[in-house]
């Protein structure tokens, strides 16, 4: 039971720890952004992830899945999240209000999930419904 | 309605990271969250040469540019950290509105950091995103 619970907190914190580094990754963003345009935040900010892969690598043994579907996806996964990125940065950039850019920009599951219920024809949930309803007031009142 | 450029700028990171999102779901159908991880950086180094950056890049002040490549290092950890939770036992209904918050420690940390405020609407309008993303992601 108390192994259990360990690994029950072990999940929390790590999610915690996700918080906090996406949080940090923001804020470090925005902070950059006052000085540095788009085009060179994104350069920066790709240098700052390697080492990261680098990491997985090794912890994975150099051993990756061989599958072309995946990779394929994985790889337009980074074009398509630099794109979003220099946006982000961009909007950073414009010297808006960094808590309005960030909430924002952090509502991007709405279009995941329209896109799955029309791509990959997943059920649309009356929770998410309402997800979309909140993301609609919100974004009018950025607008206003 | 006059739409500010920030939101016209944040509308293209929605969409763009919303397709992400969806292709996320399906890279994973195929290979590990930490093989996907790797080629999504691979994928970042793929739009490098398109940024144009020149030598110019080292001469802006040497915080900025820590700032800006620990920023890269922050995103790939909370991924990793994302990762890690859901290998550890963690519900994808639970973990992922948890970790969609992350704009809270920005909104807390910004008047201190920033100085920077919003009025009431806006507020109003942050907390309504907040809860959209929980619901969205649950």
């Amino acid at each position: 039971m108390k192994s259990i619970d360990k690994c029950r907190a072990l999940w929390f914190w790590y999610s915690m720890a996700c918080v906090v580094c996406w949080g940090g990754w923001a804020l470090l963003s925005k902070l950059g952004s006052r000085e540095i345009p788009p085009n060179a935040m994104q350069f920066l900010f790709t240098i700052g992830t390697i080492p990261v892969a680098i990491a997985l690598l090794i912890a994975r043994r150099f051993r990756l899945e061989k599958s072309p579907k995946g990779i394929s996806y994985g790889v337009l996964n980074g074009v398509l999240s630099g794109v979003g990125g220099l946006a982000l940065f961009a909007a950073y950039h414009t010297n808006s209000n960094t808590s309005l850019i960030t909430a924002a920009t952090a509502l991007y599951p709405m279009v995941t999930v329209l896109l799955a219920v029309v791509i990959l024809r997943e059920r649309f949930r009356p929770i998410q419904a309402l997800g979309l309803i909140f993301a609609a007031i919100a974004i009018v009142i950025f607008s206003l | 309605m006059h739409v500010p450029p920030w939101l016209w700028y944040s509308a293209i990171t929605l969409i763009a990271w919303g397709v992400v999102g969806l292709l996320q779901k399906l890279s994973t159908n195929y290979i590990s969250a930490e093989s996907s991880l790797i080629w999504l950086v691979v994928g970042f180094l793929l739009l490098q040469p398109f940024l144009n950056t020149g030598i110019a890049v080292i001469h802006y002040s040497a915080w900025n540019l820590t700032w800006a490549s620990l920023s890269g290092v922050l995103n790939a950890l909370g991924a990793w950290a994302l990762f890690a939770a859901l290998k550890s036992g963690g519900k994808a209904s639970i973990v992922a509105p948890l970790t969609a918050l992350y704009p809270l420690i920005v909104i807390v940390l910004v008047p201190f950091v920033l100085h920077e405020s919003i009025t009431r609407l806006q507020g109003v309008g942050v907390v309504c995103a907040l809860v959209a993303v929980v619901l969205l992601s649950t």
